[in-house]
């Protein structure tokens, strides 16, 4: 059974200004596509896509590339999810998070397809790689009409579905900054039914920048809690500086939980959720500090 | 409803095929080329019934459009056998009685192949990994998993595909 919106054409452009070009003239009968694998489901029908007509098509810009230089790491928005989850780049601590995220994002199969900025723009608030990227504290490369311009990854996300793009704005690229050598991290995923395609019910990144047992600096990033995915901030304000131990990680997981709100759905309760998060943080937090001693 | 031109390679060999916008690569395939080995189970991506391999990676029919695959090679269940022959994996799924009602099959072979040719000695838990995209309603996983991990053995020393 055919697509239920109405496609009036599909373009792909062959330079990042081409495809601009198109998007200033569309508006916002325009969606920008790469796999394409967040817009065909037959349930993606409804409202969210109801002025559909035109689909820009940006796989052939060149995006799809993983470059690791002395001071970042930049990713193609266009690169698909499975080249994430076996790149040598991301084989070393603590950028195995990444991988780790990617690994188990929906399934193999979507991963061909699926993109990294596909994943940060369509803005679910359960996006498995926004997590990682966020605790790695990347920022995105953002292509229009004036030029380019950077967003932290943190300001990005602005609701479910909705992200800081203007409608004539690509994202073209990651960043990923150098971490300090001595940080480590971890993700974790809940999900209903543990199975592959399973979206999450609590996922979870956390990063510990230590030296010996003491932290100097925390990152947890908290998603499918929340509007969007976020950093627990006042979570990890109680890490920094501090000597690590098991009570200090219970107490910032504890926080994390009432820094989520999140709602009942057909995967999980609110409630469950936020004791999860706790789990989850705890988990997670053991585990990069884990890393950190390996 | 719009139209567009695409030039695919399905089984080695190009067509050039006039499409609607609309089309699915699955509806493509099924409706307009009468490859009806693809099935469609849920068109959402969860089901993995219409994994195909495009440009040498399985990927889902449903969830990408036929305008897509514009320049592709694309490779469905009717392009493993040849001739009268069929590839091992096929005879592997039917001598592991790894078939029940077969609609899940094709999926689950294209997925298998797949991993072969990337890892042409795979373990349990890679077969595992690769075919938790294909849903199986007749309660057969066991089966299929031996099916690909014997049909790995018996590919590995072959270079015929």
């Amino acid at each position: 059974m055919p697509l239920q919106y109405n496609l009036e054409s599909y373009h792909k452009p062959e330079d990042i200004g081409q495809a601009i070009d198109l998007l200033s003239k569309l508006g916002n009968t325009a969606q920008v596509i790469a796999g394409g694998t967040d817009i065909l489901p037959r349930r993606q029908s409804g409202a969210k896509f109801n002025t559909l007509t035109h689909l820009i098509d940006i796989s052939g810009l060149g995006l799809n590339y993983i470059r690791k230089n002395a001071d970042k790491i930049c990713i193609g928005a266009a690169t698909d999810i499975n080249c994430l989850a076996i790149s040598p780049v991301f084989r070393s601590s603590p950028y195995t998070v990444l991988a780790e995220a990617a690994n188990v994002h929906s399934t193999h199969t979507i991963r061909n397809r699926a993109t990294i900025g596909g994943n940060l723009c369509n803005a679910s608030p359960c996006a498995d790689l926004a997590l990682p990227l966020l605790a790695l504290s990347a920022a995105v490369v953002v292509a229009g009409p004036k030029g380019n311009h950077t967003i932290q990854l943190d300001s990005f996300f602005k609701g479910p579905n909705c992200t800081a793009l203007l409608p004539n704005e690509i994202l073209q690229e990651i960043v990923i900054p150098i971490q300090q050598e001595t940080s480590s991290a971890s993700f974790l995923k809940l999900r209903h039914h543990q199975t592959a395609i399973d979206m999450a019910v609590v996922n979870v990144a956390t990063l510990l920048f230590l030296k010996k047992n003491n932290c100097l600096s925390a990152k947890i990033a908290l998603g499918s809690v929340g509007p969007t995915s976020f950093l627990a901030k006042k979570a990890t304000a109680i890490l920094s500086g501090q000597t690590l131990n098991k009570k200090l990680i219970q107490q910032a997981a504890r926080i994390s939980a009432d820094e989520s709100s999140p709602i009942d759905d057909n995967r999980a309760t609110a409630s469950y959720r936020k004791e999860m998060v706790a789990v989850l943080v705890e988990n997670s937090l053991e585990k990069s500090w884990q890393r950190s001693r390996e | 409803m719009k139209k567009n031109n695409i030039r695919v390679n399905i089984n080695g060999e190009w067509h050039d095929l006039t499409i609607s916008l609309q089309d699915r690569l699955i509806d493509t395939l099924r409706d307009q080329l009468g490859l009806t080995g693809t099935k469609e189970g849920c068109g959402e991506g969860e089901c993995g019934a219409c994994t195909i391999n495009l440009n040498g990676k399985a990927v889902l029919a449903c969830l990408m459009l036929s305008v897509q695959a514009d320049g592709a090679k694309i490779q469905t269940i009717e392009g493993l056998q040849n001739g009268l022959d069929l590839h091992p994996l096929q005879t592997a799924f039917l001598n592991e009685f790894a078939v029940q009602c077969g609609y899940c099959t094709p999926g689950m072979i294209m997925a298998g192949h797949a991993l072969i040719k990337q890892d042409p000695d795979p373990d349990e838990t890679k077969v595992k990994t690769c075919l938790a995209n294909n849903l199986c309603r007749c309660t057969g996983y066991e089966q299929p998993i031996k099916a690909v991990l014997k049909a790995a053995r018996e590919m590995r020393g072959k270079t015929n595909d």
